[in-house]
C-alpha cells in the first residue's frame, strides 16, 4: 500500500514535470513570436518573453559547453581573467611612477636651472 | 559691497528681469515660469565666467539640490572661453613636464582645438614611442591632444568662488535661496574643482574604463601618455572621428547610428549595475564617433558609484520603471533612501503612475525619460520628499544618456535598451548562491505546507 503511495506520488511528480515542460515550450514559443516592445503587454506577455529570452541563453550556454568554452571557478579562463585584473593593476602603477618621475625631472630640472645644488 | 559683487548682482537682476514678460509677470503655469527663470539664471552664469560656469555645471549633476528645470537647463552652459596664447601653454607644459616642447612633441599646433575655463587643448605628435596602460604602444609621431590647466585657473576661481559664497549667504538670510541649499553646493563645487585641476584622475579613470570594457569593441577611450602627463598636463591619443553633432556625416561614412545609439546606452547600463562606476558627466561634446563605428568617451570629470547593494535595488527601479510599475519602483526607492512619508505614499504611487502611462508606456511613442525624470523629481519635491545625492545623480545621468542616445539616433527607444538588460540582471540576481541559500528554507517550507495541505 505504502509502495503504490509513493508510485503514485512519483507519478504525480512526472505529471507535474511533464505539464511544466509543456507549459514551457508552448511560452518559448510565444516569446519568440513577440514583436520588440510587447513584453509589457502584461504579466504573462513578460514570462512568454521571459522565457524566450532564457531559451536563447540556454542555446548560447548549450553551444559554450560543446565548444568547451565554459570552464569552471579557479579553470583557465577565470585565472586568465584574474591575471587580467592584476596586470592592469600593475601596468597603472607603471603608468602613476613615469607620471611621478617626469614630474621628480620637472623639479630637478626647474632647481638646476635656478642654480640650486 | 565690491564692484565685483555689484557686477555679479547686477547681472544677475538684468537677466531675471529680462525673463519676467516670459514668466507673465509671475502668473504664468508654474513650468513655465521656472522654465524662464531657469533659462535666466544659465544666461547670467554664462555672462559671469569660469567660476559661474563651472558652480552651474555641477549643480546640472545635482537633481536633489536644485529644481529640475534648472538642472537641464545648466546642461546646456557653453563653456568656451577666449584662448590663452601658445607660448603661455607651452611654458606650462615645459614647467610640468620638465623639458623643452620640442624634446617631447613635434608638431605642435598653436591654434587651441578646445579652450574651456580651466584647460585649453592643443594637437602634436608624440617625438618618441610612449607605453600606454592599456592598448598598443604608441609610435613615434603618433597624434596626441595635449589637456593644459590654464595658468592662475584656480585662483581665478577660488576668487570668484569667494564673492559668490558671501553673496549666496546674503540671499539666504532673506530666504531667497531656500529651494537650494547653496553651501553644501559650493562645498561640492570646491572639491570638484579640486579634482579637475588633477588631470591626472581623468586620466586613471580613462584606464579604468578603457580596462572595463576591453571585449567591447564599440567602445573605446583615448590611451593616455604617463611619461608625458603631470597634475597640470594630460597627454593623450588624438582620436578622430566626429562630433554627435556632425553625426549625418559619420552616418553617411557608413556608421551603424541605431545600433551605437542602443549599444552606448547599454554601456552606461552595465558601468551602473554591473561596474559600479559610471561616467557622469556625459554630454554630447564628450562623446565622439570613430570611421571603425565606435563610440570614443572622453573627459572623465565627474565620476558615479554604485555599491553591490544599490546595484540590485537600482535594477529592481529601472526594470519597475520600464515595464510601469510604480509600486514596485517606489518600494525599490526606498531602499536606495527614496523615503516617502505614510501618508503621502498613496498620492505619490498613483502620481507616478500616471506620469509613468503619460511619457514611457504611450503605444506606438517612444519612452520619453526625460519627461518622466522631470515630472518624477517634481512629484517628490511636490510631496517634500529629499532625493539622495546618488539616486539624482543617476536619474539625471539616465536622462542625459538619453539625449545622448538621441543625439546619434534620434528615433531611439533607449528603454529597449533598458528592458532586456535590466531583466537578465535581475533573474542574474536571483540565482546568486547566497541569494538561494537565504530563501530556501522559506521556499522548502512552503513547499512542504503545499505538500501536506
Amino acid at each position: 500500500m505504502a509502495e503504490d503511495q509513493f508510485m503514485r506520488f512519483l507519478a504525480a511528480w512526472a505529471l507535474v514535470h511533464e505539464t511544466a515542460d509543456e507549459g514551457w515550450k508552448a511560452a518559448v514559443v510565444r516569446g519568440a513570436e513577440q514583436e520588440t516592445g510587447s513584453m509589457e503587454a502584461g504579466p504573462e506577455a513578460f514570462v512568454d518573453g521571459l522565457s524566450a529570452m532564457i531559451a536563447e541563453e540556454k542555446e548560447r550556454l548549450k553551444a559554450a559547453l560543446a565548444s568547451g568554452e565554459v570552464e569552471a571557478p579557479g579553470s583557465k579562463a577565470d585565472v586568465g581573467s584574474q591575471l587580467d585584473d592584476l596586470l592592469f593593476e600593475v601596468r597603472e602603477l607603471r603608468g602613476r611612477l613615469e607620471s611621478m618621475q617626469t614630474t621628480l625631472d620637472a623639479v630637478l630640472a626647474e632647481d638646476e636651472d635656478h642654480g640650486v645644488k | 559691497m565690491s564692484r565685483r559683487t555689484r557686477v555679479i548682482t547686477r547681472t544677475f537682476a538684468l537677466h531675471w528681469a529680462r525673463a519676467l514678460p516670459r514668466a507673465r509677470f509671475g502668473f504664468a503655469p508654474r513650468a513655465t515660469r521656472r522654465a524662464a527663470f531657469a533659462r535666466a539664471t544659465r544666461l547670467a552664469l554664462e555672462d559671469l565666467g569660469p567660476a559661474f560656469i563651472k558652480l552651474g555645471q555641477v549643480a546640472s549633476v545635482r537633481p536633489d539640490l536644485v529644481p529640475p528645470e534648472y538642472v537641464f537647463e545648466f546642461e546646456q552652459l557653453q563653456d568656451r572661453v577666449p584662448p590663452l596664447p601658445a607660448e603661455r601653454i607651452a611654458a606650462v607644459i615645459r614647467h610640468e613636464l620638465g623639458r623643452p616642447l620640442f624634446e617631447l612633441f613635434d608638431d605642435f599646433e598653436t591654434e587651441p582645438i578646445a579652450a574651456a575655463s580651466i584647460a585649453q587643448v592643443h594637437r602634436a605628435r608624440l617625438a618618441r614611442e610612449v607605453r600606454p596602460v592599456i592598448g598598443d604602444v604608441m609610435p613615434a609621431g603618433t597624434p596626441v591632444a595635449i589637456k593644459v590647466v590654464r595658468p592662475g585657473a584656480a585662483q581665478v576661481i577660488a576668487a570668484d568662488l569667494a564673492e559668490a559664497r558671501r553673496l549666496l549667504s546674503r540671499l539666504d538670510r532673506f530666504g531667497l535661496s531656500r529651494r537650494i541649499d547653496a553651501p553644501a553646493l559650493l562645498e561640492e563645487f570646491a572639491a570638484s574643482l579640486a579634482s579637475e585641476l588633477d588631470l591626472r584622475n581623468e586620466g586613471r579613470v580613462s584606464d579604468r574604463f578603457a580596462h572595463d570594457f576591453r571585449d567591447d569593441r564599440c567602445v573605446m577611450t583615448p590611451r593616455i601618455a604617463w611619461s608625458h602627463t603631470s597634475r597640470s598636463v594630460l597627454t593623450m591619443e588624438y582620436v578622430e572621428g566626429w562630433r554627435l553633432t556632425e553625426i549625418d556625416d559619420a552616418a553617411r561614412a557608413g556608421v551603424d547610428a541605431f545600433h551605437l545609439a542602443l549599444h552606448g546606452a547599454t554601456v552606461f547600463m552595465k558601468q551602473v549595475l554591473v561596474l559600479g562606476r559610471y561616467h557622469a558627466d556625459l554630454h554630447p561634446a564628450n562623446l565622439f564617433v570613430t570611421p571603425d563605428s565606435r563610440i570614443c568617451y572622453l573627459d572623465f570629470g565627474i565620476v558615479g558609484t554604485t555599491e553591490r547593494e544599490e546595484r540590485i535595488n537600482i535594477a529592481q527601479v529601472l526594470a519597475a520603471t520600464v515595464y510601469g510599475d510604480a509600486d514596485r519602483a517606489l518600494c525599490y526607492s526606498a531602499k536606495l533612501g527614496l523615503e516617502v512619508p505614510e501618508d503621502k505614499q498613496a498620492q505619490v504611487r498613483r502620481r507616478v503612475g500616471e506620469l509613468m502611462g503619460r511619457t514611457l508606456n504611450v503605444p506606438g511613442k517612444a519612452a520619453d525619460v526625460k519627461g518622466f525624470a522631470t515630472g518624477f523629481l517634481s512629484v517628490m519635491a511636490d510631496a517634500r520628499v529629499p532625493i539622495p545625492a546618488g539616486y539624482g545623480l543617476l536619474v539625471k545621468a539616465l536622462v542625459t544618456v538619453e539625449g545622448v542616445a538621441r543625439a546619434i539616433y534620434p528615433d531611439i527607444d533607449i528603454t529597449r535598451a533598458a528592458k532586456p538588460f535590466a531583466t537578465r540582471l535581475i533573474a542574474q540576481q536571483m540565482m546568486r548562491p547566497d541569494r538561494i541559500a537565504d530563501r530556501l528554507p522559506a521556499a522548502l517550507r512552503a513547499a512542504l505546507r503545499e505538500l501536506v495541505s
